[in-house]
């Protein structure tokens, strides 16, 4: 099985998409690199949706223009990720599942991660990493809990939970931008974000 | 944060029925600090202020503000379901529908409660049984705009998308004046793979959005109608590759290539710099669309 690792950058842009809608479902992709070794760094992520998160074309025309930036970025489309309206609920299907499984079209090794709102005050990784086993995608229970010592999901730094909430207690999230919020107002950044990303990272 | 403008804007936010939590919470908490007799807004205000207090988890502050409304208003069938709203927050769903029953079995018409109870089923996943009383609920107040935005939500999230559209159709009807819920439309009957209904409806978006601007034609669009042209764009261009089977019957319009033209045209001047001179900036990522405006 392949080793994924999720950078400050992409931590922070999923953990700030989450926080600026506490009560509906958002969703993004996952942008990163192949190393030699195989293992799949996760170097950042480009906010989509939090309107109608199961209708379809603006869907599709957020992943064509974030596929176009990540290739002229030197990186693939590697995964999905995406926050349910409840915080209890880290289920994937029926839309994720659906997103995720076309993005293997692109790239085999493709991964959904899924927040954990339970788990995003706690300063715990609150992410639930899913992968396909045959069609159906599953939250990966090896036997060791995603993203502890060994795991094949690792963070590149293990305070980045603690510093992700620090900056959303901040109010860093609050200019942050999706695809839906730049399609009513196209001056919003929301392939890069620049304005919410602290500038040590 | 003075008085009024704190008062004015928790009015604003109850009109436009806006679930700004934290927000509501820091000005309702200034009020209250500050103003013990507001009269009747001061109940309007504790309230909001409880169900923020809820939606972010300050439960002390919460039942305060119960325990006030209660005591003000005994047996008032708001008070009620307020009372139920508090519960769900930590209460077992199933003591919670006992208890929305219980109000239901004295007073069938109480439309909130009936409300409440659905959501907590659908919390559930109890999606069937969500479904079946919302749809009765739905028989008996057709009016609720919000109960067809609710199960065309439920029927989109099973991929349900004709139901959906149904239900949607209702909510149109009732409200027609809203160009958000044809939006809504346009977009379902895209995912329902009904293209030539989709381009249709997004074309009335357009027509509904602009109905209000001075010569909207001269001006690049501005604005959700960027989402709209995007959308014609989407859908004309595949209409043009291939032939759409419309469930709806919806014809495809003769000139779709002047249509397709149209909204490539329009989606370039709304970045250009000239479509964002309002904001004092420009546009963002406008080499991506660009590519994907000439692509295919």
């Amino acid at each position: 099985m392949s080793q994924y690792s999720v950078s400050a950058l992409a931590y922070f842009k999923i953990l700030f998409h989450a926080a600026k809608h506490p009560h509906s479902s958002v969703n993004g992709v996952l942008l990163g690199k192949v190393e030699r070794s195989g293992k799949i760094n996760i170097i950042d992520a480009i906010p989509l949706l939090h309107h109608w998160t199961s209708l379809s074309p603006m869907m599709e025309i957020g992943l064509d223009l974030a596929g176009q930036h990540a290739q002229s970025a030197g990186l693939d489309l590697v995964g999905y990720y995406q926050a349910c309206e409840r915080i209890d609920d880290t289920s994937l299907a029926p839309v994720g599942e659906k997103i995720a499984e076309n993005l293997r079209d692109g790239f085999k090794n493709a991964i959904a991660l899924v927040i954990d709102g339970e788990k995003l005050g706690s300063g715990d990784v609150a992410l639930v990493p899913y992968l396909p086993q045959g069609t159906v995608w599953r939250p990966c229970s090896g036997e060791t809990t995603a993203f502890s010592t060994g795991s094949n999901f690792q963070l590149t730094s293990p305070d980045l939970p603690r510093r992700a909430l620090a900056y959303v207690s901040e109010g860093r999230h609050e200019s942050f931008g999706d695809f839906d919020d730049h399609l009513e107002d196209v001056t919003i950044d929301w392939l890069r974000n620049i304005a919410c990303i602290p500038s040590d990272i | 944060m003075s008085l009024a403008s704190a008062l004015d804007k928790l009015a604003t936010f109850r009109t436009n029925n806006t679930r700004a939590s934290q927000e509501t919470f820091k000005n309702a908490s200034v009020i209250m600090k500050t103003a013990r007799k507001l009269g009747d807004d001061g109940w309007a205000v504790l309230e909001q202020l409880l169900l923020a207090s809820v939606d972010i988890g300050r439960l002390d502050v919460a039942d305060q503000c119960l325990r006030q409304l209660s005591d003000r208003f005994p047996d008032s069938p708001r008070v009620d379901v307020l009372t139920g709203i508090r519960m769900e927050a930590t209460e077992p769903p199933d003591v919670v529908l006992q208890y929305y029953e219980q109000l239901l079995d004295a007073d069938s018409a109480n439309a909130a409660v009936w409300k409440r109870k659905i959501s907590v089923l659908r919390r559930i996943g109890k999606i069937e049984k969500a479904v079946e009383e919302l749809s009765q609920l739905l028989d008996t107040f057709y009016n609720d705009v919000d109960g067809w935005l609710e199960l065309a939500d439920i029927y989109t999230t099973c991929n349900q998308y004709t139901q959906a559209l149904q239900a949607l159709s209702h909510a149109l009807l009732l409200a027609p004046q809203n160009p958000f819920y044809v939006l809504q439309f346009a977009e379902t009957a895209y995912t329902a793979g009904d293209l030539p209904l989709a381009l249709k409806t997004f074309l009335v978006f357009v027509d509904m959005w602009e109905r209000d601007l001075d010569s909207p034609k001269g001006k690049p669009p501005v604005g959700v109608a960027v989402r709209a042209w995007m959308g014609i764009k989407l859908c004309s261009r595949r209409l043009m590759l291939s032939s759409s089977p419309s469930v709806s019957n919806t014809p495809v319009p003769k000139t779709l290539n002047l249509i397709e033209e149209l909204a490539t045209e329009r989606v370039l001047a709304a970045y250009s710099s000239k479509g964002t001179a309002s904001r004092g900036k420009a546009a963002e990522g406008k080499d991506v669309v660009i590519s994907w405006i000439g692509a295919r």
